[in-house]
């Protein structure tokens, strides 16, 4: 019995010539081998749209990121995207901080952080939705 | 199309299966303390269907909400994966026990088992032979399972197929050598502190083998029907680290129990 699987396996983990190359990741794969389906056509739902937005250039579709702040003057505050009249955000003041200053920013109402770095919300775009 | 929320998490819907769950397990191990004190099993058994239909139903919901509803988004996923590298870790941890009670008896025999080790009387399996095979088939399983991850990788679904199937039946063919041993074993698990912990950390090993084994099964027949992509398949590479796991901790288990021990 050992013998038979250990001489099927040496059979199909031979090693084949690469097959023709396509935009598919494909070597040793014989021309009579199916292929898996193409990861974006296989996802549906959140997925999908999650890999959507990725392959437009967005690569932060949830907004989970760390935004690096602008110049943050009250010229030029840091532009906070949110798709409401107000939004949660917390100031990292310095690179060695320990604690995160939360503070409520408002349409319209331009905040300063203690640490002197101004804020300003704005309004977020549909990252899901066709330009 | 609709979303239901603006964050990328998933928040599941309301489901019965936590508690079918909690529900079979404790009637799963009355039934074993029924078993034993009263040589009936019927207790025993409800309760591995009820755990049994639990189980099929509740990843049966998880597979229909990853792969039909995409609701396993990046960060989701990363969370899964999270969970199952936890998950095997406790059973390391759990594993780490009855080898402490195998070296705790082992390490210093006792005057009643002969000051040796193995007891006196006690004839173990030759190392070299059967076991020798098992650990052999193990470690070839892991290379089967690792090259049907490559070629899910590789976009190549034939060999996929082949590399899984192959895996399967080396796990099959490991757990029917394993419990023809334990029919022609010498010794019992009542047979002192020697059969107590063979019994015991090879018994517990070979219940991983069979829920292993039933993982990649799954995984087969998912993948029969297409639910894996080549970027998405964490169901398969959950599958894989369990049998690397189970494969580990036989090599733990062949080298201290058989070789060492023997």
């Amino acid at each position: 019995m050992a013998g038979v699987i250990a001489r099927t396996a040496a059979t199909l983990a031979r090693a084949r010539p690469p097959f023709a190359a396509s935009s598919l990741h494909t070597s040793s794969v014989r021309a009579a081998d199916k292929l898996m389906p193409d990861p974006l056509d296989h996802a549906t739902g959140l997925e999908r749209k999650e890999l959507e937005a990725i392959a437009r250039g967005n690569d932060d579709p949830f907004m989970m990121k760390v935004l690096k702040r602008a110049a943050g003057t009250k010229d030029q505050p840091t532009l906070i995207p949110s798709f409401h009249a107000e939004r949660l955000v917390g100031c990292v003041c310095h690179e060695d901080a320990f604690y995160i200053n939360y503070m409520w920013l408002y349409k319209g109402e331009p905040k300063r952080c203690e640490c002197g770095y101004w804020f300003k919300l704005t309004k977020a775009e549909d990252p899901f939705k066709f330009k | 199309m609709m979303m239901k929320s603006d964050h990328s998490f998933h928040l599941v819907d309301l489901s019965p299966w936590p508690l079918t769950g909690a529900t079979g397990a404790f009637i799963l191990t009355t039934g074993i303390v029924k078993w034993f004190q009263e040589m009936n099993m019927n207790l025993f058994l409800f309760g591995m269907m009820i755990m049994a239909l639990t189980c099929i139903q509740w990843w049966r919901d998880i597979s229909r909400e990853g792969t039909f509803q995409g609701l396993h988004t990046s960060i989701v996923a990363k969370g899964l994966r999270w969970g199952m590298i936890l998950f095997i870790t406790s059973e390391v941890l759990f594993f780490f026990s009855f080898f402490w009670a195998f070296f705790h008896s082992s390490l210093a025999p006792s005057m009643e088992i002969g000051l040796m080790w193995p007891p006196k009387g006690v004839l173990p399996f030759n190392p070299f032979q059967v076991p020798l095979l098992n650990t052999i088939i193990l470690l070839g399983s892991g290379v089967t399972v690792t090259w049907a991850h490559h070629s899910i990788m590789e976009n190549n679904f034939s060999q996929a197929f082949l590399g899984l199937l192959l895996t399967v039946t080396l796990g099959v063919y490991f757990t029917s050598l394993q419990a023809l041993e334990y029919w022609e074993a010498s010794f019992t698990i009542s047979d002192s502190a020697y059969g107590s912990t063979f019994f015991m950390a090879t018994g517990f090993h070979g219940i991983h083998v069979i829920i292993g084994t039933t993982f990649l099964t799954v995984c087969l027949s998912r993948h029969m029907k297409s639910h894996f992509s080549s970027n998405h398949h964490f169901g398969f590479e959950a599958a894989a680290w369990y049998w690397h796991f189970v494969d580990v901790v036989w090599l733990f288990l062949y080298m201290s129990i058989y070789w060492w021990g023997g």
